[in-house]
């Protein structure tokens, strides 16, 4: 199990813009950690950066007490596997080819996977249910099974820590489910630490034992889902009411619109509470 | 469980592949417009020089089919590596610029009547090859001036440099003399001459240490297909295996330009092919087209010295002609399997 630490973190993109400043956080050993706030707030950044594809400007980064900088490209690798925003590769590899790709940072000179290599490639296969479509390549593939090949991917890295960007992005709602089931068994069986970027307070709440909410201007919100989820903290960060409601320790939240049917009615009822 | 290639499949299918090669290069050295008898060629030269005329024929062939492999071997391969590089199906080892800076270096070499050899070589092989290399770095130079998006600045800092040379070579073109104007036009179609067997030698050794050197970047290149960020995540740095892949693929290239001059299709059509029928893997990837690119030069070179008796054709004519209908037939049958072709 590998910790993250962040200490007085800053990055901005241009000299006079502030995205990120001074953000403190750590993330346990097999700690859930979700990073949430609307566009434009930094959390891809944020992930850029704990994946060592950008540099802090100031503050630090620590995984297991080592600086970041001090990883070379392949050791990172080893430490941390990353699954971005969906995408599909030039030419047809197949299911297995992509997810044997994560054995890379390990393989020789002329990288041709082990035995041992594809008995973690088929462990994955098997975890992540991908197994069915091994053979098809990875372009015949609907968004839900892509994505879960690239957990799958992440998963036959055998790193530590998983880094995932928006991973439920144009999933159905049971896909959506799915892809937190995975994360939360890979979390709980194999004590993976997870830090995902997500849209979805609602899962987030659901599946994290700790969230980062981004503000614009370098405002954050760091802690327990149920300390740093509210109403009004929603309403200021995002800019737009919600219908909070509580269900035992979990609560959940539905952006209203200005046409939303209804909306004065929970408006009033919201007023009442 | 699951497809997935290990060393001992790809040797059998390269060693495959080796047998198919060295069949094609065995016929097409025995076939020409004069019939010579192999009991005979392999009696020796004797003692006084075109004593056993079969011999010296069948000589000089296999120097040519000899050539002709090397020639398609490195285009193949350059092929394979440029499309990974750029993430591009449609690039071809003329893409970065390296044919127009060849031609520009061989026109130099003809206009200027330069006569003087250099390791066996003519000069126009040798401004020919100092000119691809040099416009490849002045390409690399040029695309990564501005930074951020390396693959997209290459491509367009090649297209670029393409462009501004060509019409130079159009206008020491347009100013040349009869004689030059007909050898310049003849070197830009590409053909495959005898070569002294010196710089056959050379450029052998150089293109095959070449493509090993590019096999060891092969499982980099699978992964940097993905995109740089995938490739930096598992690992790879992705400038540093593109400034390799780049290097090697362009030497190589400038080695087979500055041989035959431009013979097209080769380096765009073969890698295809084999993808479609082996798979997109560029650990199989690159020495099966490598030894398919040499098979099927040395086949088209031999129809191009044939197919008219003594007259010769330049064989870029008969790669695209052979080539496109034949990549045609593997596209029906295989296509189903090929996202990107959908």
């Amino acid at each position: 199990m590998s910790s993250i630490n962040v200490k007085k973190l800053s990055f901005s993109y241009r000299p006079k813009e502030i995205l990120l400043k001074n953000i403190s956080f750590d993330v346990m050993p097999g700690a859930f950690l979700s990073i949430v706030g609307p566009n434009g707030a930094g959390k891809t950044t944020l992930l850029n950066l704990l994946c060592g594809l950008l540099r802090p400007q100031a503050g630090s980064i620590t995984i297991d007490a080592a600086l970041i900088e001090s990883y070379s490209t392949k050791k990172l690798a080893q430490k941390v596997a990353v699954v971005r925003q969906e995408f599909v590769p030039v030419f047809d590899f197949t299911v297995t080819e992509v997810i044997s790709m994560a054995r890379a940072p390990y393989l020789g000179t002329f990288g041709f996977e082990s035995k041992d290599d594809m008995k973690i490639v088929s462990e994955a296969l098997e975890l992540t249910e991908t197994i069915q479509y091994a053979r098809r390549p990875l372009a015949q593939l609907s968004g839900g099974e892509r994505q879960r090949v690239f957990i799958a991917r992440a998963l036959a890295a055998n790193s530590p820590i998983l880094l995932l960007d928006e991973p439920t992005n144009f999933l159905d709602l049971k896909h959506q489910v799915g892809i937190y089931d995975l994360l939360k068994v890979a979390q709980l069986e194999k004590g993976k630490t997870i830090v995902t970027v997500t849209h979805d307070i609602n899962l987030a709440a659901q599946y994290c034992d700790e969230t980062l909410l981004l503000g614009a201007g370098g405002d954050y919100q760091y802690g327990c889902p149920k300390d740093v989820f509210s109403f009004e903290q929603i309403e200021r960060v995002f800019g737009v009411s919600t219908f909070a409601g509580d269900v035992g320790e979990e609560k959940f939240f539905i952006p209203l619109g200005k046409f939303a049917k209804d909306r004065g009615q929970i408006k009033s009822k919201l007023d009442k509470d | 469980m699951t497809e997935i290639l290990t060393a001992k499949k790809l040797a059998i299918k390269v060693i495959l592949c080796l047998m198919v090669l060295v069949i094609v290069m065995g016929l097409c050295t025995s076939v020409g417009t004069q019939n010579i008898s192999l009991k005979k060629v392999f009696t020796g030269p004797g003692d006084v020089p075109g004593a056993n005329i079969d011999y010296e024929i069948f000589v000089v062939r296999l120097r040519r089919v000899i050539l002709a492999a090397l020639v398609g071997a490195a285009l193949a391969s350059s092929g394979v590596v440029l499309q990974a590089i750029l993430r591009n199906p449609l690039a071809d080892p003329y893409i970065l610029g390296i044919s127009s800076g060849a031609g520009l270096g061989a026109i130099i070499a003809i206009l200027s009547g330069i006569s003087w050899t250099f390791w066996g070589g003519s000069a126009v092989t040798a401004f020919a090859f100092a000119g691809a290399l040099a416009t490849v770095w002045l390409v690399w130079f040029i695309g990564h001036f501005s930074g951020k998006s390396q693959v997209t600045n290459l491509l367009l800092a090649g297209v670029v440099v393409n462009a501004f040379f060509s019409a130079v070579i159009m206008f020491l073109t347009s100013i040349a003399k009869s004689e030059q104007l007909r050898w310049t036009v003849y070197w830009l179609m590409g053909s495959i001459g005898d070569k002294e067997p010196l710089v056959l030698w050379i450029s052998g050794v150089c293109i095959l240490a070449g493509i090993i050197c590019l096999f060891v970047v092969c499982y980099s290149l699978n992964v940097l297909t993905l995109g740089d960020e995938q490739a930096r995540g598992l690992g790879i740095n992705p400038t540093k295996t593109r400034l390799a892949a780049f290097g090697f693929a362009a030497f190589i290239t400038a080695i087979a330009v500055s041989l035959s001059g431009l013979i097209g299709f080769i380096g765009l059509i073969v890698p295809h092919g084999v993808r479609l029928v082996f798979g997109p893997d560029h650990r199989q990837l690159l020495p099966v087209s490598a030894i398919i690119g040499a098979a099927f030069l040395v086949a088209a070179d031999t129809l191009a010295r044939t197919i008219f008796g003594q007259e010769q054709l330049p064989v870029g004519v008969i790669t695209a002609i052979a080539g496109g209908p034949f990549f045609l037939i593997l596209l029906a049958k295989y296509s189903r399997k090929v996202g990107w072709l959908k």
